[in-house]
């Protein structure tokens, strides 16, 4: 009948990734009126104009969807509510089990970990990444000398695996992003395989990263010969860039020379936005970092240590009207900054 | 296909790290094994507890490292708890799955496809739900996987209908906050298939 939901806030921003925690809040409780049997015409009238009042609301209502139908496997056994009982007992023990083996009621030990491993172990991608020869956590950034002399920049998040043979020295890209300086070798040509395609150095320095279905190419010396899983060829040369998926390669570019700043645990921005920048640097962080709309279009010049995100943070905060809200270690929203800075 | 052997001595970091680990192996295992069979009860699950704890150290090592021999032993404890009752959960839900399965009718008979598919689903909310506060679990299981009005959770539980609406928004709201996190760790991670 009647709902504490608060009114529609003023945000709308369709490049948000991330519903705002206060969207999440008003979804989650028009979830729970509108299942609850109790919801009437008009509760439903005004849950369609928050729904559409912007894309946060969208968002978060999306969040709830998907929730909701991750519970459809219950509802599609016989008897939904001796499922569901069935479950409810396993987990009664287990907490029991839980209390007895940690002596607490411990949040931390399965909490979100356990969590975010179960959902994390069906994807191939990461399996493979586990066992793979070379690998760098999130915000891990590293330096490796191949046997052949090949310097390898690992940075965030990256697995690699190194198949060097008498006659080839290839390596594979699993995940991540990968910098390379390759050293001379006539007899044994040097090869990256990613997911969409191989690239074959022709003495260079260059940078292979991969972003969901595509592989991003950057070469700051010699050249690069691209062919994608379907065969498309190209040559990219020094101070260029492209990207390419399993068959489309994109047009070339000029190459972001800053980018490469990675390398030495930099982050180099110069008129970037400060959407762009937080993007970036989630790269290098565990947790959910945030940014409100309206401060997402600042801009942002300066170089920033990868290796310390908080740091960065807190220099952004320094420099723009900003305020880094810190709710939990994990959970780091950037606001606006108000006059009486005391908002959620 | 890759090989995680340790005496590939290629890369001077990646082999400093493997070399902590084969430390922590040496000073580490057989205690964390022996540590396993006695809440276990059982030497196969044990020992493949053992190698998996060693493995996750491997893929992901401790942020910091290890200080000290007692800081390594805290944290692999840490590990081993958090392996156990992952084990026992998948064991409790399987069992309970099969028990539900047992009580109805031969006429329902899913594939052992759908099976593991519905097993995979039920410890997936399962975990979800073991971090709730139980009445609020609970009453979220109840409304979204037995679709059940407020009056009929509050029937349930013996609250007021007002209770349940609020368990409800409560437990959709943390498993909205743990799924925001998600997509963040799943953009880091893209899935190369």
């Amino acid at each position: 009948m009647s709902t504490t939901t608060p009114p529609p806030d003023s945000t709308s921003d369709s490049t948000r990734t991330e519903p705002s925690h206060q969207a999440m809040e008003q979804a989650a409780e028009w979830y729970a009126l509108l299942r609850s049997g109790e919801a009437t015409d008009d509760d439903h009238a005004r849950w369609q104009s928050w729904l559409e009042h912007n894309a946060d609301h969208h968002l978060a209502w999306q969040y709830v969807e998907t929730i909701s139908r991750s519970f459809e496997p219950i509802h599609a056994t016989p008897d939904p509510r001796q499922t569901a009982d069935g479950l409810w007992a396993a987990n009664t023990r287990v907490i029991q089990r839980r209390r007895i083996l940690t002596g607490i009621i411990a949040l931390a030990g399965t909490g979100l970990f356990g969590w975010a491993t179960w959902r994390h172990t069906p994807l191939p991608g990461i399996v493979l990444a586990q066992i793979a020869d070379h690998r760098t956590a999130t915000g891990e950034l590293r330096e490796v000398i191949l046997s052949d002399g090949t310097h390898v920049w690992f940075n965030t998040a990256t697995a690699l695996n190194e198949a060097y043979r008498t006659n080839l020295r290839r390596l594979c890209l699993i995940t991540g992003e990968i910098l390379i300086d390759t050293a001379t070798d006539p007899q044994r040509p040097f090869i990256v395989d990613t997911p969409q395609g191989q690239l074959r150095a022709l003495g260079t320095r260059f940078t292979v990263r991969l972003e969901g279905d595509k592989t991003f190419l950057g070469v700051y010396q010699g050249s690069v010969e691209i062919t994608s899983a379907a065969g498309a060829s190209s040559l990219i040369q020094a101070g260029q860039q492209t990207h390419f998926t399993t068959d489309i390669l994109a047009a070339v570019e000029p190459a972001d020379m800053a980018r490469e700043a990675w390398s030495r645990g930099v982050l180099v921005a110069w008129d970037m936005s400060l959407g762009d920048v937080v993007k970036e640097l989630r790269r290098y962080r565990n947790g959910y970092l945030g940014i409100a709309p309206e401060v997402a279009n600042l801009r942002v010049f300066g170089s920033f240590p990868l290796r310390d995100t908080d740091n960065t943070l807190n220099m952004l905060a320094s420099a723009l009207p900003i305020h880094i809200q810190r709710t939990l270690p994990w959970w780091v929203s950037i606001e606006a900054r108000t006059g009486t800075d005391s908002d959620r | 296909m890759c090989s995680t052997d340790p005496q590939k001595g290629i890369a001077p970091a990646a082999d400093s790290a493997m070399q902590q680990i084969h430390f922590l192996y040496s000073d580490h295992h057989d205690w964390l094994y022996s540590w396993l069979r006695h809440r276990l009860g059982n030497a196969a699950d044990a020992a493949d507890l053992a190698h998996d704890a060693f493995l996750r150290l491997i893929i992901k090592p401790a942020p910091h490292g290890f200080a000290s021999f007692g800081e390594a032993r805290a944290y692999l404890r840490t590990m081993a708890q958090g392996m156990c009752i992952n084990l026992w959960h998948r064991r409790e839900i399987e069992q309970a799955w099969l028990d539900t399965l047992a009580a109805w009718p031969e006429t329902y008979a899913p594939s052992p496809e759908r099976q593991a598919m519905v097993l995979e689903a039920l410890h997936e909310i399962g975990t979800m739900l073991l971090d709730l506060p139980p009445k609020a679990a609970r009453a979220f299981l109840m409304a979204a996987g037995c679709q059940m009005t407020d009056k009929e959770v509050a029937e349930v539980l013996g609250v007021s209908s007002r209770i349940v609406r609020k368990y409800v928004a409560q437990a959709m709201l943390r498993c909205m906050q743990l799924q925001a996190r998600q997509t963040v760790v799943d953009s880091l991670d893209p899935d190369m298939t």
